[in-house]
């Protein structure tokens, strides 16, 4: 079985700790195929979208850390992740949400409990509203409980966190 | 003599000559070109001068009009006619003029010749009119020599001058510039002796010969720190490990004999005693398991090696050693792949140094449950050492590698300050990287980095 999932992401290790707690549900034959999604205002004036580049956005949304740690999930969860994309959605109304989820065939997605995303960028928007209004199931996972760690932000951040996600 | 002062002069001769044959070059082209233009000019009037003087051709008056209309007159401007006869030479005309017999000879073989003196310019030709064949010699003092080629010499010395002085300003700036950080580094090694072996030379990023010097350099000290600190470390350890045991030995034993005891007290006296010997034998073992990092800085072997292994190994020397720790391998993030568990590095000193944080995490945490991750991307393997003990003060994490530093809040736990930085140099000798973070009383997380070894 193959399935697509979409989580939304603020590129922090906190949201892959979503990303593990949600493989640690799924049962070993399922086959996933992971989008992490960032929602992100683009300017319209022509020059930035002549010179737009998906990739550097990306490169520069994310840091070191959170590609490590997607290696990391990777490698544990070598044969149930057929891919991990990170991916950014940049549209204004709910069709375009919509016109997006059923082109990339999300079939589920995921949002923690404790959902409280901290954007890097002026320009990144929450796309809470949007994946309620769409029709896609939903499944919540963590607990409501925050716990302060030390390790905030490295990788390390990535083994530990069993209980909450923030 | 300084390598800077050297470039300086190198760097100056070279702008010198550089500069001296350009200006060569342009007053020599220039001057030929002004002597061969002058030359074409005496010509034109040689043959003018013959045509209205011997020629009579058309209206002379009006020749004479027309030259001195368009010709401006040269300074000592003279044209001289001699009629070519055969058999007489040119001898009395030549020591009047005081030009040479050569000079007429090869007017008349070859048609034309040049000559000049003093910056007096002759030039003679050949020509045939109707009264028969002429020498017709005409001459001027040549203007250009007399004013333009000194303007032009003067200002060819002044732009050399200048030139100098301007290169020499930028050989010494760019000498100056080249050799910045050579004399940066210098200064920062006259810095370290053996008792601040932990400073390090400052590694700017750009990817210059200078830096590979610095790497290097970097490289040795952490070799030489850390066969320092490796002795350091087992005297420290063997001090602190092996007293407790010993404590209890003596004392039991002087207990007992402080009187004649019954043969049960006795058994049960040497039970305690054999078992701290036992106890003594073990530690004694690991540390000197410890101790044998085979490392003297110079030999040290780089093999293959798989992490998960090593922390079990690690589990075990430290259980031997304190037998109260609790410390759980968590394996919840551990790749599919155990190829990417694989690093390139020495076992015994990256077993020292994982010892080291992991006993580092019992003993500040009153030997509380440390847990201890392994995962893995695609570039690095990651051990993680987490415990829920005393932390680390915001303020003074930025000590914690200074050798003998010891946090302000241990003065109750034993230690003497020497593990981490150890445990650093040995990360650094692997290329990895190892990241505190910590909060006071909720616990610190140590996260190492070690780059997955390629084996091809």
């Amino acid at each position: 079985m193959e399935k697509t999932v979409l989580i939304p992401t603020d590129f922090s290790i906190a949201s892959l700790n979503i990303v593990k707690n949600y493989l640690n549900e799924q049962p070993a034959d399922v086959k996933l195929n992971i989008i992490l999604l960032h929602g992100l205002h683009q300017t319209d004036s022509i020059t930035s979208l002549l010179f737009c580049s998906k990739s550097r956005m990306l490169e520069e949304l994310t840091s070191k850390e959170f590609n490590e740690g997607c290696h990391v999930l990777k490698n544990k969860y070598a044969s149930q992740i057929r891919s991990i994309r990170k991916d950014v959605f940049s549209g204004f109304t709910q069709a375009a949400f919509n016109n997006y989820a059923e082109a990339n065939r999300i079939d589920e997605v995921c949002i923690p409990i404790l959902y409280n995303p901290r954007f890097n960028s002026k320009n990144s928007f929450d796309l809470l509203p949007y994946i309620k209004a769409s029709k896609l199931p939903i499944q919540t996972i963590g607990s409501a409980v925050d716990v302060p760690m030390p390790e905030k932000g490295e990788v390390a951040e990535l083994f530990f966190n069993r209980v909450s996600v923030s | 003599m300084k390598i800077q002062i050297k470039t300086m002069l190198i760097l100056l001769s070279a702008f010198l000559s550089i500069i001296l044959l350009f200006s060569g070059f342009v007053y020599l082209s220039v001057s030929k070109y002004s002597y061969e233009d002058f030359y074409k000019l005496l010509e034109i009037r040689a043959v003018t001068a013959a045509k209205i003087e011997l020629d009579q051709q058309g209206s002379s008056q009006e020749m004479v009009a027309l030259r001195n209309e368009f010709f401006e007159k040269l300074p000592l401007e003279k044209d001289r006619y001699y009629r070519i006869s055969p058999g007489e030479s040119f001898k009395n005309e030549s020591e009047e003029l005081g030009l040479p017999i050569s000079f007429f000879n090869e007017i008349i073989k070859k048609g034309g010749s040049e000559y000049n003196k003093n910056s007096m310019f002759y030039k003679g030709i050949r020509y045939k009119s109707k009264q028969g064949e002429y020498v017709v010699i005409a001459s001027a003092q040549n203007y250009f020599e007399l004013h333009h080629s000194a303007y032009l010499r003067r200002t060819l010395i002044f732009a050399i001058v200048a030139a100098f002085l301007f290169s020499a300003l930028i050989a010494l700036y760019f000498s100056r510039f080249v050799f910045r950080p050579l004399r940066k580094i210098t200064d920062r090694v006259k810095e370290i002796s053996s008792e601040n072996l932990h400073l390090r030379l400052d590694n700017n990023m750009n990817n210059d010969e200078l830096t590979d010097l610095t790497r290097t350099f970097n490289n040795m000290l952490d070799r030489i720190e850390t066969s320092f600190e490796t002795q350091n470390n087992f005297i420290s350890n063997a001090s602190h490990e092996l007293r407790t045991p010993l404590t209890a030995i003596i004392g039991e034993a002087d207990v007992t004999l402080s009187k004649i005891r019954t043969i049960d007290e006795y058994i049960e006296t040497i039970k305690v005693i054999l078992d701290e010997a036992e106890t003594l034998d073990r530690k004694t073992k690991a540390l000197l398991f410890l101790a044998q990092t085979g490392f003297n800085g110079k030999n040290q072997k780089f093999d293959k090696l798989r992490i998960d292994q090593l922390l079990w190994d690690v589990k075990e020397t430290i259980e031997k050693i304190n037998t109260d720790s609790r410390i759980h391998i968590d394996m919840s993030l551990l790749p599919e792949n155990p190829i990417k568990l694989k690093v390139k590095g020495n076992e015994q000193l990256l077993h020292l140094a994982l010892s080291n944080i992991i006993s580092n995490a019992c003993k500040y945490s009153n030997n509380n449950v440390v847990h201890v991750s392994i995962g893995a991307s695609d570039q690095n393997v990651f051990v993680i050492v987490k415990d829920h003990g005393i932390g680390i003060p915001d303020k003074e994490l930025k000590y914690i590698y200074d050798p003998f530093f010891r946090a302000s809040n241990t003065l109750k736990y034993e230690g003497y300050g020497i593990g981490l930085p150890l445990t650093r140099n040995i990360i650094r000798l692997h290329n990895g990287e190892i990241l505190v973070s910590s909060i006071v009383g909720q616990g610190t997380t140590v996260q190492i980095n070690l780059p997955i070894g390629r084996f091809d």
